[in-house]
């Protein structure tokens, strides 16, 4: 039986009718209620967006002009324009079908592109891959059996300056004289000398 | 045939079960390549004719070049298809294959790797193909092609090249044989001979690496 008490302690939205634990009709909706809904799966596993903290084209997708991504993105539909996805991972998918200009700190190709790729960090052709277009990149893998036809240009990265510490501030050093004993006046007697 | 030290027994085949699939060779012509495309700060560029390959770029690359990447074979495979060496004679087949593997600007390459290609090309073809090499090489650019040294071969295997070192070349078989053309001194000197000079070096496994100079 439920007192008031205990339904003072029940989560405050509840329903209007006071639902009681052996009544049947309430007893879907508290279970309802109290769940978590299921996340629809509206993208291939191994693409989960949300949870991995990336965006995704899936395969049936088609866009044309120009896609300015802050995260990691995967696109594995069909794409024309140009891609810009600095300081995060671009990866072309197996189904991907792209005709752009490609900009991203890291690239993975496994479908076909045709445009010039540009990595900041590396670019990583797998064996499916197809490419038709110039490369610049600091660092490059490209597995046998992958399609590439064009140029490569491995620019080093420049090494980070280095930053020489600022000459720490050092204590004064004061150095002090010793204090001069006090001068202690003698008594001076005056007599005769013998 | 001695192919050196990775190799034993059929050069087309595995030679142990941790070794890469092929064979090595040791390669004067691609030694001498190298030197002739050293310079202090790198910045030749260079067209690799095997298809693009870790090896390959990350040599080529680790000198400071650009490197550009085709597969010829794979240009020619398609352009002929079943029937090589009769479409190599149809002018249409012949001008989509130039299209498709030799369309870049004059005076584009320092160097060119163009391996054994060229010997399963028979003329017409064959002078236009290399009339189209020099083109896209750049003055005082060098070229590196392979040509079997027996006359009774009339077929080999089709092999991909890549670089283990300066010296030694790996050859990764592909599927399959192709018929080859076997050329005189006197004919190479002849389909080369616009170029500025001709460096021949004989192997003891039945090749001849040519250099040309542009």
């Amino acid at each position: 039986m439920w007192s008031s008490k205990r339904r003072d302690d029940e989560v405050p939205q509840r329903p209007a009718t006071t639902p009681t634990a052996s009544n049947p009709a309430t007893e879907p909706l508290r279970r309802e209620f109290n769940t978590m809904p299921t996340p629809t799966k509206s993208f291939d596993s191994d693409l989960s967006p949300v949870r991995n903290g990336s965006a995704a084209l899936g395969k049936n997708v088609t866009i044309k002009g120009q896609i300015f991504a802050r995260e990691d993105l995967t696109i594995d539909g069909e794409m024309e324009g140009t891609i810009e996805c600095q300081d995060h991972r671009l990866t072309i998918g197996p189904n991907a079908r792209v005709q752009a200009t490609l900009k991203a700190r890291e690239i993975i190709i496994q479908g076909s592109i045709q445009g010039n790729v540009e990595a900041s960090d590396k670019i990583d052709i797998r064996r499916e891959a197809k490419l038709v277009g110039d490369i610049k990149t600091s660092r490059i893998v490209i597995e046998d059996g992958a399609y590439f036809k064009g140029s490569i240009d491995i620019s080093k990265a420049a090494p980070p300056p280095k930053v020489t510490p600022p000459p720490q501030s050092q204590p004064a050093i004061v150095t002090t004289a010793p204090a001069s004993p006090p001068v202690i006046p003698l008594a001076v007697t005056a007599g005769p000398v013998k | 045939m001695k192919f050196g030290k990775a190799a034993a027994g059929d050069p087309s085949k595995p030679s142990g079960k941790d070794a890469p699939l092929g064979f090595q060779r040791h390669s004067s012509g691609f030694d001498q390549f190298c030197s002739a495309l050293q310079t202090p700060e790198g910045g030749m560029s260079v067209l690799d004719m095997s298809g693009a390959s870790q090896a390959n770029i990350v040599f080529l690359t680790g000198f400071g070049h650009r490197v550009s990447s085709d597969d010829i074979i794979g240009a020619m495979q398609q352009s002929f298809a079943d029937n090589f060496h009769e479409n190599q004679q149809s002018a249409s087949n012949a001008q989509r294959f130039l299209d498709q593997a030799l369309a870049f600007p004059d005076d584009s390459f320092d160097g060119i790797l163009v391996w054994d290609a060229l010997q399963f090309l028979s003329p017409p073809l064959l002078n236009q193909v290399v009339a189209q090499f020099l083109r896209i090489m750049r003055p005082k650019g060098v070229m590196l092609a392979f040509f079997s040294s027996s006359e009774k071969t009339t077929a080999l295997p089709v092999y991909t090249y890549r670089i283990a070192d300066r010296k030694t070349l790996s050859l990764i078989p592909r599927a399959g044989e192709q018929r080859i053309q076997y050329y005189y001194n006197r004919f190479l000197e002849k389909l080369f001979e616009d170029a500025s000079s001709l460096k021949f070096f004989l192997t003891r496994d039945h090749l001849r690496e040519v250099l040309v100079r542009k």
